[in-house]
């Protein structure tokens, strides 16, 4: 992993495009700014992390599924 | 495995309108219409070596849809239309993601949100709100969405929605 030491309002840069900034530290959090073309996707690591643990959960799911239909359609009256 | 796969590659190659058949964890041989084959332009996280899917429609009358790999036999999403649960269920796509899927606009896009059922406990059913499925139906390509984490519930309850407070 490269590591990078910075200063609130110091960024480094990615390619020729990309551009990440320290806009602020405060209270152990960092702020930053990234600023990158519109086709790069940009998430909270958390995030992915979270809906892949999910899509690991789902994949558990059963496959006798008749009693489904009728608890949906119960909550649909309901 | 691979020989099931290596069976339905090559009667594709032969011919792309004739059906091949897959052997699948969840309902045995099932038949496959090159036609129907959606691929994902980013695979589903957790499984990156599944990129091509087929809807299944659990039955006539169900509401719920398989979502059923041909590159892995036991991997196979159960899955529903949220406007079903959640009327008011229409998340913004990113542009980016707009651009991915080939089309202008989100209304453009057909969505499936992933249910989670534990086993034996049907009752616990939770639907992913936080990761849709996003198809373009015209060209048959298809991508998990990412959103929001402070608006969308990964595990919304579908069974006592009505005294949750999600959207």
């Amino acid at each position: 992993m490269l590591i990078l030491t910075r200063k609130a309002g110091e960024a480094i840069a990615i390619n020729d495009n990309i551009t990440v900034t320290v806009i602020e530290m405060k209270g152990g959090q960092v702020k930053l700014g990234i600023e990158a073309p519109r086709h790069v996707a940009i998430h909270r690591e958390e995030v992915l992390t979270r809906i892949l643990e999910e899509n690991k959960r789902a994949t558990e799911t059963t496959g006798d599924l008749p009693a489904l239909d009728a608890i949906l359609k119960h909550k649909k009256t309901a | 495995m691979t020989e099931a796969t290596a069976a339905m590659t090559n009667k594709h190659e032969a011919g792309p309108n004739r059906p091949a058949t897959m052997m699948t964890a969840k309902f045995g041989e099932i038949s496959i219409d090159a036609d129907k084959i959606i691929t994902m332009t980013t695979p589903f996280l957790g499984f990156p070596d599944s990129r091509r899917f087929v809807l299944r429609p659990h039955g006539p009358e169900s509401p719920f849809i398989w979502l059923q790999s041909l590159d892995d036999p036991n991997l196979a999403f159960v899955t529903i239309n949220p406007a079903l649960l959640i009327p008011t269920y229409r998340p913004e796509i990113p542009p980016m993601i707009l651009d991915e899927l080939a089309v202008k606009e989100a209304g453009q896009l057909e969505l499936l949100v992933i249910l989670t059922i534990p086993k034996g406990r049907v009752e616990e059913m939770t639907a992913n709100l936080l990761g849709p499925v996003a198809i373009n139906p015209g060209k048959r390509i298809a991508k998990q969405v990412p959103l929001d984490p402070t608006r969308y519930d990964p595990c919304w309850q579908v069974l006592v929605s009505d005294e949750g407070t999600n959207p």
